[in-house]
Parts: C-alpha cells; structure tokens; sequence
C-alpha cells in the first residue's frame, strides 16, 4: 500500500514537472515556429576573419518567405560564403511561407522575440515602427555602403526621416494579356507598352475582347487580393500612394469615386466577373484563354506561361488543363482623364528588428549580413528571377552577365513601366501609415467587395470610406477634390 | 466501533496522513498547474493587457481607453450582430439534427450504430484548413463551381457564394451544419441510452405513439445533455474563428466579420493587443451572461 502512495507521488511529481518544464521551453519554441530552421555555425568553415566589428561571437536571426521558389536554399549558400568572411557571426533562418509571414513575424515582434532581420513589404514598415520594434539603421551602417543603394528605393523604406531598412528590389505590378486577343480586339499593343493608353481605349478593347465564354479583362480580387486592385488600379486614377505630396489621406480625393464608378462600369457591363477570383485563378484563366486581360501581373509571368506552354506541348500533366498557345504581353494600366500616367511600383527590402538580445554591437554585425543579402550577386539572383533591374549599383553590375528570357517588348514596357512608377511622398508618420492600413482592411477591402458584387454603388461605396477617414485622420487630413 | 478504532489511529499517525495528503496533492497539482499556466495566467495576462497599450518594449497604461475604443467602434457591435445570428441559427439547427439523427440510429444494433457515429464524428477528426479548401471548392463562384452547377442543372443562375451578403453568412451556416454533427450525435446516443425501457414500456402500454414517446420521455429525460450541448455549443459559436478566417476573410462588406475573427485581427494583424483583449474580455462577459441566461430558463428544474 505504501509503495503504491509512494510510486503515485513520484508520477504526480513526474507530470507536474512535464508540464512546467513545457511551460519553460515555450519562449525558444516560439522563436523557431519556422517550417524549416537552418543554422550554419561559425565553425563550418575555416576562413580568416577579415573585417568583423568585433571577435566575439554573435547570432543572427533572419526571417524570411520564399522572395523567390529556391530563396532559401539560395541563402544557406549565402550564409556559408558570408562566413568565410565572419567566421563568428552564426546566422539563423526562420523561413515562413507567404501565407503566415506577416502574422508569425507581428506575433514574434509584440512577444520582444523578433527576428534580427525580416523581409517586409515597405508598407508594412509602419506597423513596426508604430510597436517600436523597428530600429533606425542609418547609425549601423558605412555611409559608402549606403550609397551604394538608389535614394528612390531608400525613401521607400524611410519613414519620417528615419531609415528602417534596405530595399531588396523594387516590382512593378500592372496588366498582362494575350498578344493575339488584344490586337484582335483593336488594340495597339506595342503603343501601349511603350506610351500607356487611356481609361477609354482600354474600356473598348475589353469590351471588344469579351465574348462567349470569355471575359475581356479578369483581376483577382478574392480575399486579400482585393487590395492589390486598389493600389495597382488606384493609380489609373492618379492615385500613387495612401497619402498626397501634403501628406492628406488620398482615398477621399475625387479620384478615388472616379475609380470606383470604374469598377461599377466593368462588372455591370459583364467585361469582367462579378464575383471573387482566386488569385491563382486568373492566371490559369489567362493560359486557358477564359480571359483577354488579366492582373494583377508582373513581367516575370512571361517565364511562367512559356515554360506551362512547354509543358503542355511536351504532354506533361503538369501543364495547366486546357492551356492555349499564346504570346504573353506585360502593359501598363490606363490613365483616365486628368490623370497622370503612373504605374503602380512598391519595394520589398529587409528591415531590422529589435528584440530582448539586441545591442549596438550585435546590430553592427546585424547590418553587415542585411547589406551582404541585399547587395551584389544576392540582390541580382533575386532581381534576375523576378525579371527585374536591381536597385543597387553592385546589384545591376552583377546582372551585366546576366541574359533574361524576356521578350524585347516586354523589356520595352517594363522599362516604360518603371519610369512611371511614384514614390511615395517622405514625412508619412508610422501612425498615419498604421491607421492607413486599418482603413484598408476595415472598410475599403469590404465595401470594394461589395461593389465587385454588385451589391452597392460607387457612391455609397466612396461616402462610406469619407465618412470612416473623417473619424479616423479627421476631415481636415483628408483630400478632397480632384488630386495630380 | 471499528471504524472508531480506525479514525483514532489514523489521527495518531500523521505522518501516515501527510503522506496520503501528499500523493493528494501530488494529483491535484497536475491540473492546478494546468489550469494555472494555461487558463489563469493568460486570463489575468489579458485584463492587464487590456488596461495597457501594448508594446513589447514598454506597454503604456491607458486606463479604460480600450474599451472605450472598442465599444465605439462599429465593426465591434456589427461582429457581436453576426456572431450572434450565427449562433442563433446554427446551435438549434445543429442540436435538432443531431438528436434527428441519434434517434433515428438508435433502434439499429451496436455495430451499425457504431459505423455511423463514425461516419458523423469523421470530419471532426479531419483537418478545419482541409475541410475549408473542400468548402472553397464546392462554393467556387464561376459557373464551373460544384454548387453552381448543381443550381445550372435547375435553371437557376450562378451564385457568388462567399462574395455576395446576401449568400455568405448562409454559405458559412450550412458549412457549419454539415460538418459538425459528430460529437453531439455521439452524446445524445449515450442519453439516450440512459434512458430506462420501462418507461416506453409503460407509454407503450397507454398506446402512445412514437411522436408522443420523444415528446414525453426522450426530450424531457434528455434535457440535461439538451441544457449541456446547448451551453457548450453557444460558447464554442461564440469563439468561431476559423470558417471565417478561412472562408471569407469577414467579407463582403464585413458581413461574416465574427467577434473571433476581429480580435484575431486585432491582435496577430495591427498588433494592437491591448483593443484585442478588451474585446476579449467583453467577449467573455456576453459569454458568462448568455450562459448563466441559459441556466436560468433550461436548468432550474433539471436534476443530475
């Protein structure tokens, strides 16, 4: 009997202690929630140490999804080479898919358990300035490292006056479509990729290009897509960015109602679907001929379509069912009336986060691997295979090598693309930035849904959005009238 | 007298006592600590949290500015709204067709019995995420959608399930309906079975019908696990998070925006987590209000 009270002691002793020891290990589980987590230690390599701030050995931590297919992959390479050089300095990769990165680094960050670098969206900047997290790099950095990076790029990732990162590359998101389809329905494609077309023209080519079981133009707007077509559409209207060169929050502007009474248009006259479109939905529909025009897209779906066009005509299960031979064009969005032709331009980069272990000296080390990554032939992998120029004089040097498989008018748009992308303006606050995305997600994503539904009106719609940016900026921080 | 005897010796024998309190305590432990770091300390984590405005490097005291926050702010009131037609629709319709369906498994032998509980309890096991891709594909909104083609078979038009309000509160109610069965057919079969045979015998007797024996005996000897599964049900709907998340984003419009879904967006997307926990508090107590309502008009006269 005894014995038995006994053995019943130590078990109940063993399960608490289970589970407080599960308590303990929870702060470094949480800093590897990564699917996958590679480290490469100093000691992997034995090269001499050439020009590390300090001896003493440091870890890093890096966040990141997958910029491109093989990205991480390509920075376990990196890492070694890195540590030819800094031999003490052990990098860590907490690699996320596209899907949770955000969440899982928001979570990591307001825990004090962020990641020494992340990839960020610029527009997300922001967020982590607002939660303090975000850490001002210039002090960190040599100026002639800094240099070395395009100013139009830095200002990206500047907010009030403060450097928060480094620009990795800078997309352009606008139109794609099928050569043959377009030209069929009278438009004049090689014109518009080098000079632009206005809201007119592109409103008759859709409605030329729809027919039977085929939509003249089809843009994703399911889910958090939805935004992608405010923003790469928005500046069709003249709308380049949150906020105007005064910093007035610009979703208020005239602008914005000629925009939404736009999209009342398509969807009421049948060019485009009425319903929500799965963002790899409208690719699919593009390749398979269900669409004339779609977006949004990017110069590097010229490599997706040829290489699925060669799947389908090597009979490979892979390819897309039901894919069509096609020519695959990249072209601007059209500029409506007063508008300015803009194309819709946004910078993705690494940005420095603070955590419980962060010191001026770790931070030193910190931006020496952020400037290894987004520098040179890193920056130029990336840029190469998302059919981009680098945004660093080190990274276009090294894509001088480089051949692209890309078509000389498709080359030609891109660049007519890029020289219309918009900055958005300096002085923008972390708060104006976070209440713009609040803005964003509470009611302009759900009323745009709506109207894509056919279920309220352009005006509704616009009045819906004065009214909540009044409360929120107040009315004297909003635009009104007609912007440029 | 021996149990006298007893009791005497063992008030003698302290140590004897201090280790039966020990083991005691050694089991309860388990549960406490459980309980402690998984329920109380998050919960009192979140009320001071919900006094604060959080930052991970220096939260600042705001007092009651949260709440205050989160009680003008529309989208609050309008996820309460549809969390709670949510509620009101699915719980009753989910508890009527689960005891539908363990009454009428019931006169089948065991292993029938047994095959379609498991058949009912099978999308409990299987992933949410996947059940919700199975769901996006069936609810797609081009004609090519499996529903839509079921509609087109009837003449009727094409629906834009999840992205109309009219179609995506009840899009998210009949995924509710048809996957979440399992567990409370499995409890009001074990009900059912409690349920004396002398009693239908007797109803029998007095020639009452079937309709009459379920109205008579069934539901009121089964009103406990009636009171049961309707509480557990109305908070566990209370917390629905993922059909939305997954399904609509909220959308259109805020439409399927659930009180879950806000908080979760409050907290893990704008990383405002002291709004996120003032409305997890407010949550909590419409959640204690409902349930101790439901107490008082279902559980006064029910014995255990």
């Amino acid at each position: 009997m005894k014995i038995k009270k006994v053995l019943a002691t130590v078990l109940s002793v063993a399960m608490v202690s289970s589970v407080v020891a599960c308590g303990n290990s929870a702060p470094e589980s949480a800093q590897n929630t990564g699917s996958e987590t590679s480290t490469t230690t100093a000691g992997e390599t034995q090269a001499e140490e050439t020009a590390t701030s300090s001896d003493v050995t440091d870890t890093i931590t890096i966040m990141v999804p997958p910029i491109t297919g093989d990205y991480v992959d390509l920075l376990d390479g990196w890492i070694k080479e890195f540590n030819q050089d800094y031999p003490n300095i052990t990098i860590e990769v907490i690699a996320t898919s596209w899907d949770d990165h955000t969440e899982k680094l928001t979570t990591m960050a307001l825990a004090g358990e962020a990641p020494d670098i992340a990839e960020v969206s610029y527009a997300a900047i922001g967020t982590y300035v607002e939660n303090g997290t975000a850490i001002d790099i210039s002090q960190y950095i040599e100026a002639d490292r800094l240099a070395d990076y395009d100013q139009n790029a830095l200002d990206y990732m500047t907010l009030e006056g403060t450097l928060y990162g480094l620009p990795l590359y800078i997309t352009i998101q606008a139109l794609g479509g099928n050569k043959e389809m377009l030209e069929a329905a009278g438009a004049d494609v090689e014109s518009i990729q080098t000079k632009g077309w206005t809201y007119d023209e592109f409103l008759e080519v859709i409605k030329n290009g729809t027919v039977d079981d085929r939509y003249g133009f089809v843009f994703a707007n399911a889910g958090a897509t939805t935004q992608d077509f405010i923003n790469i559409f928005g500046v069709s209207a003249g709308i380049t960015s949150s906020f105007t060169s005064d910093l007035k929050y610009a979703y208020t502007s005239d602008n914005m109602l000629s925009l939404l009474q736009a999209v009342e248009t398509m969807t009421s006259s049948g060019y485009m679907p009425n319903y929500a479109v799965e963002a790899g939905q409208r690719l699919v529909m593009l390749q398979t001929g269900q669409t004339m025009l779609t977006g949004k897209a990017m110069p590097l779906f010229e490599n997706n379509i040829k290489r699925n066009i060669e799947k389908m005509q090597a009979s490979d299960p892979e390819a897309v069912e039901g894919t069509i031979e096609m020519e695959y064009v990249f072209l601007p969005v059209p500029t409506m009336d007063n508008a300015t032709a803009s194309v819709f331009g946004t910078v993705d980069g690494m940005i420095a986060l603070r955590n419980n272990n962060t010191t001026d000296e770790h931070l030193k080390n910190v931006l020496l691997f952020m400037d290894y990554l987004c520098s040179g032939e890193r920056a130029a992998t990336v840029d190469n295979a998302v059919y981009l120029t680098g945004v660093c004089e080190s990274a276009r040097k090294a894509q001088e090598s480089f051949e692209l498989d890309q078509s000389d008018a498709n080359a030609a748009a891109v660049a007519y693309a890029i020289s219309k992308v918009v900055a958005p303006p300096t002085g923008i606050t972390a708060e104006q930035s976070a209440n713009a995305k609040t803005m964003m997600d509470e009611t302009i994503v759900p009323k745009f849904q709506a109207l894509l539904a056919g279920e309220t009106t352009a005006q509704d719609v616009y009045d819906a959005i004065c009214s909540e940016a009044y409360n929120l900026f107040g009315e004297e921080n909003c635009a009104s009238g007609w912007i440029k | 007298m021996k149990t006298q005897e007893r009791q005497n010796k063992r008030l003698a024998k302290p140590r004897y006592h201090m280790a039966d309190n020990i083991s005691g305590w050694g089991f309860i432990a388990v549960a406490v600590a459980i309980f402690v770091i998984f329920t109380l300390y998050p919960v009192i984590s979140a009320i001071i949290t919900s006094f604060q405005e959080y930052k991970p490097f220096g939260s600042e005291w705001v007092g009651f500015k949260n709440y205050v926050t989160a009680m003008k702010n529309d989208l609050f009131w309008k996820s309460i709204k549809n969390t709670l037609v949510y509620t009101v629709v699915v719980i009753p319709l989910s508890l009527i067709l689960s005891f539908s369906i363990a009454v009428m498994i019931m006169p089948f032998t065991k292993r029938i019995q047994s095959f379609f509980k498991g058949i009912y309890y099978l999308p409990g096991i299987a992933s949410g995420v996947a059940i919700s891709v199975v769901w996006l594909w069936l609810y797609d909104a081009s004609p090519n959608g499996i529903f839509n083609r079921v509609l087109a078979l009837f003449g009727a038009s094409s629906q834009n399930w999840l992205s109309s309000s009219k179609t995506a509160m009840l899009s998210l109610i009949i995924m509710a309906l048809l996957s979440s069965h399992g567990a409370n057919i499995i409890i009001y079969i074990a009900a059912l079975h409690g349920i004396d045979n002398t009693y239908y015998e007797a109803a029998e007797m007095d020639g009452a019908r079937f309709f009459q024996k379920i109205l008579y005996i069934v539901l009121p000897m089964c009103r406990p696990t009636t009171l049961f599964l309707l509480v557990t049900g109305v908070i566990g709907s209370f917390q629905v998070f993922m059909n939305a998340y997954m399904m609509t984003g909220g959308g259109p419009d805020n439409n399927t925006t659930m009180i879950g879904l806000l908080i979760f967006n409050n907290a893990f997307t704008y990383g405002k987590y002291g709004l996120a926990c003032a409305q997890a508090i407010l949550l909590a107590i419409v959640i204690a209000a409902l349930t101790t309502l439901q107490f008082k008009l279902m559980g006064e006269d029910i014995e255990y």
